[in-house]
């Protein structure tokens, strides 16, 4: 599955794109990726409990954004594309 | 006064006079300013059916109550004219300094009547206001312009001017200050050309007061913590500028490619987004007056066969002369978008015009002969010379100069302009962002983001999230979009503040500033009064009826995740007209007119 970081997650991961094994839906990506680049990316995945993903950010699944799927339940699979930015704007 | 200085200059360019009358602070009171109150005195002194480029056109400039105070990025200034791009109402905004300066020098605006027969300008040291022989300025660069006149003038001048294209009637160029700020859509310098007024120089040495002082600064304070706890106007615009919106609009399938041709996902995008501009050429962020936003970009691009240096490129303009031309180098795009400040160009109609003629290229209706050189999807160099050729006015950059609709029905397919009242559409596909569909058909003065902006909801989240396919409820939200931009344009605050700040802030500041009582709906009464205004001065002038080119209407999304969608426009128009209390042809009811208090 293809996984891609823009804007401030590029800084924090180093990483623009990568291919990683599939996970089950969009909460265990995230938790994955809470555990493999620390309190730098929790902060700014999760609410400040850990218990929900925070509305700073923005998770698209084959540019559809989760919370017009079915949110950290998005179930995944290995043709799958989630992209991951932090609140942006401009215009 | 408060927040106004309470002086209009009227200047008639062709008697040589200058005449320094009151604010009109009834319509001030109704139409807020800026905005609104340029629209209010052009609407009652124009004819609609004037002719752009004659001398009956007026050309007005107004700041707002907000401008030059310490409101949230409070520096903005309006220019309006009737457009000759479009024919509808024209009003753009620019930041920068100048707006603010000229009402320390004493006036809220300037409406310029007539046509000069030789190159004048405008210069204003406080109370000494004259016209000036600017034929040694005539046949300058915008850059060149405004160094000669503060030269001229005195460093401490604030320059606003036009450049060659808008001397020669190019039909997309703008009014530009302090070098990079623009009033840059509809044409408005071409306006300012035909009057043979080339710039307006303006040094202030007075003050803005507002109403009540102590309660304006608590609501400011609050409306700057508010703005700096967001994480778009807090850092997010400074970190990476509005170039960081490529990426998140592709990802989303919006963003419009080759023409809007080929879909809207564009492969190479992000080697044109934001991060790449900031990792390859950022030199600083630079704000604007009172701004603590700070989202313009110094960029330079140290060598290379585009080596050059200036601001930007903002998003819109990234994207014209980026995906819409097929174009991934973003050294070519810097330098393009460049050229369009120094000469005095929409940047956004200017790229789109050239993805327009390559198009008509490739499907063999423009001969090679025409433009000089092969014009395919993808050329860098093609966008940088192209550009300069309009900069210079010369060549194919004559027929450039009309923008897409008129090339396009030049070679006979006027349908491939992707345009609406014949002013190009920015960078959100209509066919992924439904409602930016109805926005682009509705906007009043041609295709425009920046007259209610539903990307931010559809797509960004700001600030509640709705999704971007689905037509019910958009009508109503637009509504509301656009009676707030109207408002915030008028205010003379940055409609960026709006990505962190709300009605309640922003209304807290104007009433605080000009000492009313009103509740916030009142003031956003205000919003709708104007873009009410705006739509019986486009009747009247015989505007076309809102709609969108038929490529959006009928040709599917070939991919991603819109794929096989189109604007589903007329599900959405009808209902919008009803929330606007219009009837079905869009025609705003009497009843609408007198809530409102507009004489129809």
């Amino acid at each position: 599955m293809k996984l891609k970081f823009f804007a401030t997650y590029r800084e924090i991961t180093r990483c623009n794109e990568e291919d990683i094994p599939v996970p089950h839906d969009v909460w265990e990506l995230l938790t994955s990726l809470g555990e493999r680049y620390g309190a730098a990316i929790r902060v700014k995945l999760f609410t400040p409990d850990g218990g929900k993903i925070s509305d700073d950010a923005i998770i698209l699944v084959n540019g559809r954004n989760i919370l017009h799927l079915k949110g950290k339940d998005t179930p995944l699979d290995e043709a799958d594309a989630v992209s991951i930015f932090p609140m942006v704007a401009g215009g | 006064m408060n927040a106004w200085v309470g002086t209009i200059l009227r200047v008639d360019l062709a008697a040589k006079t200058v005449v320094k009358e009151p604010l009109n602070i009834k319509d001030a009171h109704d139409y807020v300013g800026a905005r609104g109150l340029g629209t209010k005195y052009f609407c009652d002194e124009v004819d609609p059916k004037v002719e752009p480029l004659s001398a009956g056109n007026k050309l007005i400039y107004m700041t707002g109550p907000l401008t030059g105070t310490a409101a949230t990025s409070g520096g903005r200034f309006e220019v309006v004219a009737k457009s000759p791009l479009t024919g509808t109402i024209g009003a753009a905004n620019s930041g920068g300094y100048f707006g603010p300066e000229l009402k320390y020098a004493g006036y809220d605006g300037i409406i310029f009547e007539n046509a000069s027969e030789s190159p004048v300008y405008l210069y204003i040291k406080d109370d000494v206001v004259e016209l000036r022989d600017a034929s040694a300025l005539w046949g300058k660069s915008v850059f060149e312009t405004t160094d000669l006149l503060k030269e001229e003038c005195g460093s401490s001048f604030k320059i606003s001017c036009i450049g060659v294209p808008a001397e020669n009637g190019c039909l997309f160029s703008g009014v530009l200050n302090d070098k990079h700020r623009a009033a840059g859509r509809g044409g408005l310098g071409a306006v300012m050309g035909s009057k043979k007024l080339k710039a307006v120089a303006v040094r202030g040495t007075g003050a803005v007061t507002v109403a009540r002082p102590e309660k304006f600064l608590d609501a400011l304070t609050n409306a700057r913590k508010t703005l700096k706890a967001h994480p778009v106007g807090g850092s997010g615009l400074a970190a990476l500028g509005t170039q960081v919106l490529v990426n998140i609009i592709n990802e989303s399938g919006a963003l419009p490619t080759r023409n809007w041709r080929d879909g809207a996902y564009f492969p190479e995008a992000n080697e044109t987004g934001g991060e790449s501009l900031a990792e390859k050429y950022l030199v600083k962020n630079k704000g604007c007056f009172a701004c603590s936003i700070d989202c313009a970009r110094v960029t330079r691009v140290p060598d290379g066969p585009f080596k050059s240096s200036g601001e930007g490129p903002e998003y819109e303009a990234g994207w014209a002369y980026g995906a819409d031309c097929g174009v991934s180098d973003l050294a070519a795009i810097c330098k393009a978008n460049f050229l369009c400040n120094e000469h005095g160009i929409d940047p956004i109609t200017m790229g789109a015009t050239i993805a327009c003629a390559m198009e008509l290229y490739e499907m063999g209706a423009i001969p090679e002969s025409d433009i000089g050189f092969p014009l395919r999807f993808g050329d860098p160099h093609a966008i940088v010379k192209l550009t300069e050729a309009v900069g210079r006015f010369e060549g194919f950059g004559k027929i450039l100069a009309l923008g897409s609709y008129r090339l396009a029905e030049k070679y006979g397919h006027p349908e491939l302009s992707m345009s609406v009242k014949k002013q190009e559409m920015p960078a959100y596909d209509g066919r992924a962002i439904q409602g930016m569909a109805l926005e682009y058909a509705t906007s009043n003065r041609g295709a425009c983001h920046v007259r209610g902006y539903l990307t931010s909801p559809e797509i960004l989240g700001v600030p509640i999230k709705v999704d971007p396919f689905v037509t019910e409820g958009k009508a109503g939200l637009l509504k509301l979009f656009q009676d707030l931009t109207a408002l915030i344009d008028s205010t003379g605050i940055c409609l960026f503040t709006t990505f962190g700040l709300g009605l309640q802030e922003i209304a807290a500041q104007y009433r605080e500033a000009v000492g009313t009582d009103e509740t916030d709906d009142e003031i956003l009464l205000k919003g709708e009064r104007v873009w009410n205004l705006e739509k019986h001065f486009n009747i009247a002038a015989g505007v076309e009826k809102d709609t969108l080119p038929p490529r959006l209407l009928r040709e599917k999304l070939p991919g991603g995740p819109a794929a096989g969608k189109v604007a589903e426009l007329y599900v959405m128009l009808d209902e919008y007209y009803k929330v606007r209390g219009w009837d079905s042809d869009g025609v705003p009811t009497p009843e609408k007119n007198v809530e409102l208090g507009i004489d129809a």
